[in-house]
């Protein structure tokens, strides 16, 4: 299961809202521990697709690099990934899940008529084939 | 030796390490060495073909190596190898 500590929240609704009707992304870091991954501290992230950003986003690896050297001087890990999906359901789409990776919670935040409605949190596995839900509390 | 950059969550399957040592004269070397080091870590970014898994991204120090030689890539010994995976989607 995966824990977000309400400021962390609080960023991540909150960059989901300002890039809507565009899709939003980021990294969540925290710690884990007994299977539990708490969310200490939201990360937002540029959507680096270079298209139409309503229905997809892309992270920036150079990005990730420094995201990365940020969670080790904090002693965090990244422990998961965010995205909004504007004006439909919290659901891991088929593109979700084929560029999706096994390392992370994915945490998916519906955000209709440019207001937060409702999120899900999944695990894909190592082949990208399936992505069951994991038990999400913020 | 080239140094190899551990993400966060793969800390685990190295021992506790946030970047391992690794002996090689190419990337794909140095990739062999850390696993053969780290065995757990194999299935993280090999898949049973024995392929580097769609989702793993290589870089030498901040270029990817897809645009470089792939695995064939030369290091240097001050090198740093970063290990970033490949994240996308939408709706």
């Amino acid at each position: 299961m995966i824990r977000i500590d309400k400021p962390a929240w609080d960023i991540m609704v909150e960059h989901a809202r300002a890039c809507y009707p565009r899709e939003c992304c980021g990294a969540m870091l925290g710690k884990e521990a007994d299977g539990v991954r708490t969310v200490h501290a939201a990360r937002p992230m540029r959507n680096a697709f270079e298209g139409a950003q309503e229905d997809t986003y892309v992270l920036d690896p150079q990005e990730q690099l420094a995201v990365e050297k940020e969670a080790r001087a904090q002693g965090l890990s990244v422990v998961g990934i965010f995205h909004s999906h504007p004006d439909c359901d919290a659901y891991f789409s088929k593109r979700d899940l084929e560029n999706s990776c096994p390392w992370y919670s994915f945490v998916v935040l519906s955000v209709k008529n440019g207001e937060f409605d409702h999120a899900n949190s999944f695990l894909p596995n190592f082949d990208q084939t399936e992505a069951p839900k994991e038990p999400l509390e913020y | 030796m080239p140094k190899i950059l551990i993400p966060t969550p793969l800390r685990q399957f190295a021992g506790g390490s946030d970047a391992v040592e690794a002996a090689g004269a190419t990337i794909g070397e140095c990739l062999e060495a850390l696993t053969a080091q780290h065995p757990d870590l194999r299935r993280n970014l090999y898949n049973d073909e024995g392929k580097l898994r769609s989702f793993v991204n290589i870089y030498l120090n901040d270029e990817d190596i897809r645009y470089l030689s792939k695995t064939g890539t030369a290091v240097k010994d001050s090198d740093t190898i970063s290990i970033v995976p490949s994240i996308a989607g939408g709706r």
